[in-house]
């Protein structure tokens, strides 16, 4: 029977909603605590190199960012987001400048690939000999980069998923109101 | 001459030791550290400090409090200090004095120069330089593309002048050659220092000897520690080490072929006095760090200077036990603000 389709249909959604939900819980616990990590491993290494060596006097006030967030569509038409290192795009974009470049000079170049260099490690900004602790920060703001993300997307899909339900519930009201 | 120390010391040092000893005994007790841990906010640090030697240093301070600002106030008090010593002083204790502040020197040229490249405004960097390594001729640093220019055009007046004979090249000071530079200068530097020391004889070179050898060596450890996985090669590493060290020569030779932790911890087995300390680092993210082990045994020794008269070390010592002590606070503090205490007692007494 329809009803009982529509029923079934329902408790996997809700199923799956629950599921969604728990596995936000155990990302956020876990991007808390990469955060909190992250700030103690830069405190340890305050400790070792020194209070002012880390700190706003070492980096640019502009800077480019290494990873970016992409998004795309999913089968079911939802957004999903994925991170992307930023220096994966650039090739594409250095051939049209290249020609405008050889028009505006009026030379015959040979267009050179330009040697794309990879895009420099943040950790170099506090020098080459860095303490273990700070590569160490970096990797747990890594990983809660990534986690964050991850949370962006679930949380998307946990907002289709209830307004999934909610329809399904309507429906399923509906069909018990005619069939009374 | 026999207890030549004993008979002339105080003639000229006299005062200034006494004054040293009288600031030693003004350090923080364990029962004051214990009343730090417990504080909840920074507010609560900065009135427990008041009960200490540190007074009301924070009271002009601005709402609301942050760590970076209790920092900068405690370098303040003990630069005062130290210019009060440094300002009494005869020779050769003001010679002495000179050589504790090149340290402090260098580091202020690097962030200077390093900051230049983040296009840092000159003004900003020379706030936070550390108040003890000042000179007059700070502002122009930032002018300088390559080591030799800034050797010639701005700190050849200094100095730090001596200490740029292994240094001069033409690179442009990019992060891989500011890093070298800070290295070979801090090795000339810790290697002149030695010898003046060593020059100097009697009891301040039994007492600063050890010391600076013991620094010497752990410079060594930390750059190879800190060169794993880096653009560095071993030869380029193995010219930042400073000589004036027990590594020197065959702990060096094979330190520079290390590759990884436990090949460092093969070359310390030949040393009697670093491998209890290098048995004593815990594994991963759980004990302590090399870093730690290293700055506990230095206060061991620093300790124990004061256990012997007539000698320029005490002053020495007791700048680094304060510096210690800074550490402690701030990392104290760094916890009480970031509400993650599980490590808060991973301070250093200072007994």
């Amino acid at each position: 029977m329809a009803a009982a389709d529509l029923r079934a249909e329902l408790d996997s959604l809700l199923l799956q909603l629950l599921w969604d939900l728990e596995e936000l819980e155990s990302k956020r616990v876990a991007l808390n605590a990469r955060v909190e990590e992250g700030w103690l491993s830069l405190s340890k290494a305050r400790y070792a190199m020194g209070a002012k060596s880390v700190g706003p006097l070492q980096y640019a006030s502009r800077m480019e960012p290494q990873v970016c967030v992409c998004t795309s569509e999913a089968q079911n038409g939802l957004q999903k987001f994925r991170v992307v290192r930023a220096g994966a795009q650039s090739p594409e974009e250095v051939g049209p400048r290249e020609a405008a470049l050889r028009r505006r000079k009026g030379l015959t170049r040979i267009p050179e690939p330009e040697v794309f260099s990879a895009s420099p490690n943040p950790l170099n900004w506090f020098g080459i000999l860095v303490p273990h602790s700070l590569r160490q920060a970096q990797a747990s703001f890594q990983e809660g980069l990534q986690l964050a993300v991850d949370m962006a997307s679930l949380q998307i899909h946990i907002n289709w998923g209830r307004s999934q339900l909610r329809g399904l519930q309507e429906k399923l009201k509906q069909l018990e109101l005619g069939a009374a | 001459m026999l207890g030549s120390a004993e008979l002339c010391f105080n003639v000229d040092h006299g005062y200034l030791e006494g004054l040293v000893r009288g600031c030693k005994a003004g350090l923080l007790t364990q029962q004051d550290y214990l009343n730090l841990v417990q504080c909840e906010t920074l507010e609560d640090l900065k009135v427990h400090l008041q009960t200490t030697d540190y007074g009301n240093f924070l009271a002009n301070q601005t709402n609301p409090l942050t760590v970076s600002k209790i920092d900068t106030e405690m370098r303040r008090k003990l630069c005062g200090e130290f210019e009060y010593f440094r300002n009494h002083s005869l020779e050769p204790l003001s010679t002495f004095f000179t050589y504790m502040t090149c340290g402090y020197m260098i580091d202020n040229v690097i962030l200077l120069v390093s900051g230049a490249l983040q296009k840092k405004s000159v003004r900003d960097l020379l706030g936070r330089c550390h108040p003890l390594g000042r000179f007059s001729e700070m502002e122009a640093v930032n002018i300088a593309d390559t080591p030799s220019d800034l050797f010639h055009a701005v700190l050849v007046e200094t100095p730090l002048a001596p200490f740029f004979q292994d240094c001069m090249s033409e690179n442009t000071l990019d992060e891989l050659n500011i890093e070298v530079l800070r290295n070979k200068l801090y090795k000339s530097y810790l290697e002149a220092f030695y010898n003046f020391c060593k020059d100097h004889g009697d009891v301040t070179a039994e007492i600063m000897c050890p010391i600076l050898e013991f620094e010497a060596d752990r410079r060594a450890f930390i750059i190879t520690l800190n060169s794993f996985g880096t653009e560095l090669s071993k030869d380029a590493r193995e010219a930042l080490y400073p000589t004036c060290g027990q590594l020197y020569p065959e702990g060096l030779r094979l330190l520079a072929q290390a590759e990884d932790f436990e090949q460092m911890k093969r070359v310390v087995d030949h040393y009697g006095v670093y491998k209890p300390l290098f048995e004593a680092v815990g594994d991963g993210s759980g004990g302590k760090s090399l870093e730690d082990v290293f700055y506990e045994h230095e206060v061991k020794m620093n300790v124990l200077a004061f256990t012997r008269q007539f000698h320029c070390g005490v002053f020495y010592a007791y700048t680094k036990l304060r510096e210690q002590e800074m550490r402690n606070i701030v990392w104290i503090a760094e916890c009480i603000s970031q509400r993650h205490r599980t490590k808060i007692n991973s301070y250093i007494p200072i007994p």
